[in-house]
């Protein structure tokens, strides 16, 4: 239980034992209480003040299985509020075995300097120069950095993009085999890691000092429950070994709700040829891998290894968010040039969701035709050549909109939606407008309860309070550094009573399925407190005319839930 | 009656022969249910099945027309 705090004013590094006011959180929590606590609300998200804090789960360096997310906070760029964004990867699992609670990045680098932070198997913290990697994209970063310190590291990193402090820069995480395929995409947190001159951190694996289990038997016992039950749900068992996330492509067309050409359409032109079903197909026929483990402790292997006609690697964890925005936003039918734009956003460090978005808007405006996946490929390549137009794409939807004098900009607190339309979906809706991080696809998703008929995606009824529980579901899971493609066998029943037990086991409490509940309100409370100190109000939480006025095809319906409706989705909580 | 079926997700595994690309034709009953398209192809309870008609999710009693085009999916969650 330490927090390594790294000062780039001086290149000073403390290490501190947690104090008591954070004790027991992990992950989004943590980042959400600390921000809201140590970061001035109105302060510049690219100065000195902000602080980008690095969090594995609070269970993340245990035996227990996909506990590998890490978060990443800071106060955003993009949106001006409160950000988390989480990725997978190995490096959660690296720190969480040095008993590292958290890296907090403060102040900021002069002008110019670049640095690189190691952590090595020993907890040892050291910042060194480098100023010959500026500029370099991720791939060749990562590969740079596994030679030098050895495969068995993990990078944490940013490119071109988080260099010249763009709104969409992600950081990108490494996977299993070295690549840094994983995003911490959202909020332009690599904007803010550029801001403070830090080009990558690179932690050791193999790590022994991880916190210890208060009951271990109590929690190997219950370890192995988890392990029977996502083994065992249909979803994280059998779906997404087999097809991943993009295994979503077939329903969300299916029920007219795939955003596309830039939210015109709630179905793409030729979406089976970019299916999960497809993809399998394709990957499997060509010799990738369309189950690949790409996080530490994974049990799922939601992954894949997309490669070419030739066998060649291409990208890795091409997942429904990314089909969508790159494919279904654009008119882009077609999955080599969808994974293409993978790779490129991965290796220039870009958000694939609001580049994407960003995108269509151009298109929309009739700068490019829909469907023309060589100017798409030319617009993102734009980002690294740091022209106008790249500036303009990687900073975003409302940059974009602005630009191309576009008022369609489906976005919410800047950030763009995701691939669920809110008039097709309107609990999605709640959840983008609602959503203290922006428009979000993890933060309060419905598809999955739209599926199983648990509510009808096209009725008012139950949306918002549909919304307002996952939201806080989520929040909770999101402390724990657990995977939300294994979550969802965990949410109830037996399989929820022993992720429960692993957190009472890990920490020697005795949590009750309520206290999960009262956990994602904290951590939403420290988001909405911060995002009103920093001059959020209500009107923030709405989403753009265009979905209350312009009917989505195919059931030609409009967004239908009231601003009322909407300020009491969290309102409700007090909060 | 015939309807046109597509099997989404893992659901294809259930059926010999099945390829994507082609879908599958169905012969029910006249006035045969979804229900009757699932008995058919045999597909597994376990699977929770969703109906998709038309962009709309689809309850096991309702009628279908022939030639109706049916997509069978499986539900999965967001992320």
């Amino acid at each position: 239980m330490k927090f390594i705090r790294v000062n780039m004013n001086n290149k000073s590094i403390r290490i501190e034992d947690v104090p008591q006011q954070y004790l027991g959180l992990g992950g989004r929590g943590l980042t959400s209480v600390m921000i809201n606590l140590e970061v001035p609300p109105t302060c510049d998200p690219l100065g000195p003040e902000n602080k980008l804090i690095i969090a594995p789960g609070s269970l993340s360096g245990t035996p227990l299985v996909n506990t590998s997310r890490i978060s990443i906070g800071a106060k955003s760029p993009l949106t001006g509020g409160i950000k988390e964004s989480n990725a997978g990867g190995t490096v959660s699992d690296a720190l969480g075995r040095l008993g590292v609670t958290a890296i907090i990045v403060e102040g900021k680098a002069p002008e110019g300097d670049l640095s690189l932070l190691r952590i090595d198997v020993n907890g040892n913290a050291t910042l060194s120069s480098v100023a010959d990697f500026k500029g370099m994209r991720t791939y060749t970063l990562t590969e740079k950095l596994l030679k030098q310190y050895g495969e068995k590291n993990a990078v944490l990193c940013i490119g071109p993009a988080g260099e010249k402090q763009l709104s969409s820069a992600s950081i990108q995480s490494s996977d299993v085999d070295g690549h840094p395929c994983r995003a911490a995409g959202r909020g332009g947190l690599g904007a803010v890691m550029g801001a403070k001159g830090l080009k990558a951190v690179v932690v050791e694996h193999g790590g022994k000092t991880a916190d210890p289990i208060a009951d271990p038997e109590a929690f190997k016992e219950a370890a192995k429950a988890v392990v029977k039950a996502v083994r065992e749900h249909p979803m994280s068992g059998q779906m997404m070994p087999a097809l991943g996330t993009a295994g979503l492509v077939a329903p969300v067309n299916s029920m007219g709700a795939f955003p596309s050409y830039n939210a015109r359409k709630g179905v793409l032109e030729g979406w089976e040829k970019i299916s999960g079903e497809a993809m399998a197909e394709m990957i499997t026929k060509r010799g990738g891998n369309p189950s690949h483990m790409g996080c530490s402790q994974c049990i799922v292997h939601c992954s894949n290894v997309f490669v070419d006609a030739a066998g060649k690697y291409v990208t890795s964890s091409l997942e429904y968010e990314t089909i969508w925005s790159m494919g279904g936003m654009t008119g882009v039918a077609d999955l080599d040039i969808i994974a293409r734009l993978d790779f490129l956003c991965d290796d220039i460090g870009v958000d694939t969701m609001n580049t994407g978005v960003a995108i269509a808007i151009a298109m929309d405006a009739g700068y490019r035709n829909f469907g023309d996946g060589q100017a798409v490929i030319e617009m993102v390549e734009e980002i690294a050549k740091d022209t106008e137009l790249g500036r303009i794409i990687g900073s975003g939807p409302t940059a974009a909109g602005k630009y191309f004098k576009n008022a369609r900009i489906p976005a919410v607190k800047n950030q763009g939606v995701a691939a669920y339309d809110p008039r097709a979906m309107l609990g999605n809706g709640v959840t983008f407008a609602t959503c203290p991080m922006g428009a979000d696809h993890t933060a309060g998703n419905l598809v999955g309860e739209y599926l199983v008929g648990a509510l009808d995606p096209l009725n008012p009824e139950g949306q918002v309070e549909t919304s307002r529980n996952l939201q806080i579901g989520v929040a909770a899971v999101d402390s724990t550094g657990m995977c939300f493609m294994a979550a969802a066998a965990l949410a109830d029943g037996e399989g929820g009573a022993a992720f429960l037990k692993t957190i009472n086991a890990k920490f020697g409490i005795q949590l009750q399925p309520a206290d999960v509940g009262a956990l994602g309100i904290r951590v939403l409370t420290a988001e909405r407190e911060f995002n009103k100190k920093a001059g959020f109000t209500e009107k923030d939480d709405r989403l753009p005319r265009f979905y209350y006025e312009e009917p989505l095809p195919p059931h030609n319906k409009v967004f239908a839930i009231s601003d009322q409706e909407l300020d009491s989705t969290l309102g409700v909580l007090g909060i | 009656m015939k309807v046109r079926v597509k099997l989404y997700g893992t659901l294809g595994k259930h059926v010999p022969g099945y390829e994507i690309s082609n879908g599958i034709e169905v012969e029910i009953p006249d006035g045969g249910k979804v229900k009757d398209i699932l008995s058919v192809l045999h597909m597994p309870e376990s699977q929770g099945v969703v109906v998709v008609i038309g962009g709309s999710i689809m309850t096991p009693d309702y009628t279908l027309h022939d030639g109706a085009s049916v997509s069978l999916l499986q539900p999965l969650s967001g992320g």
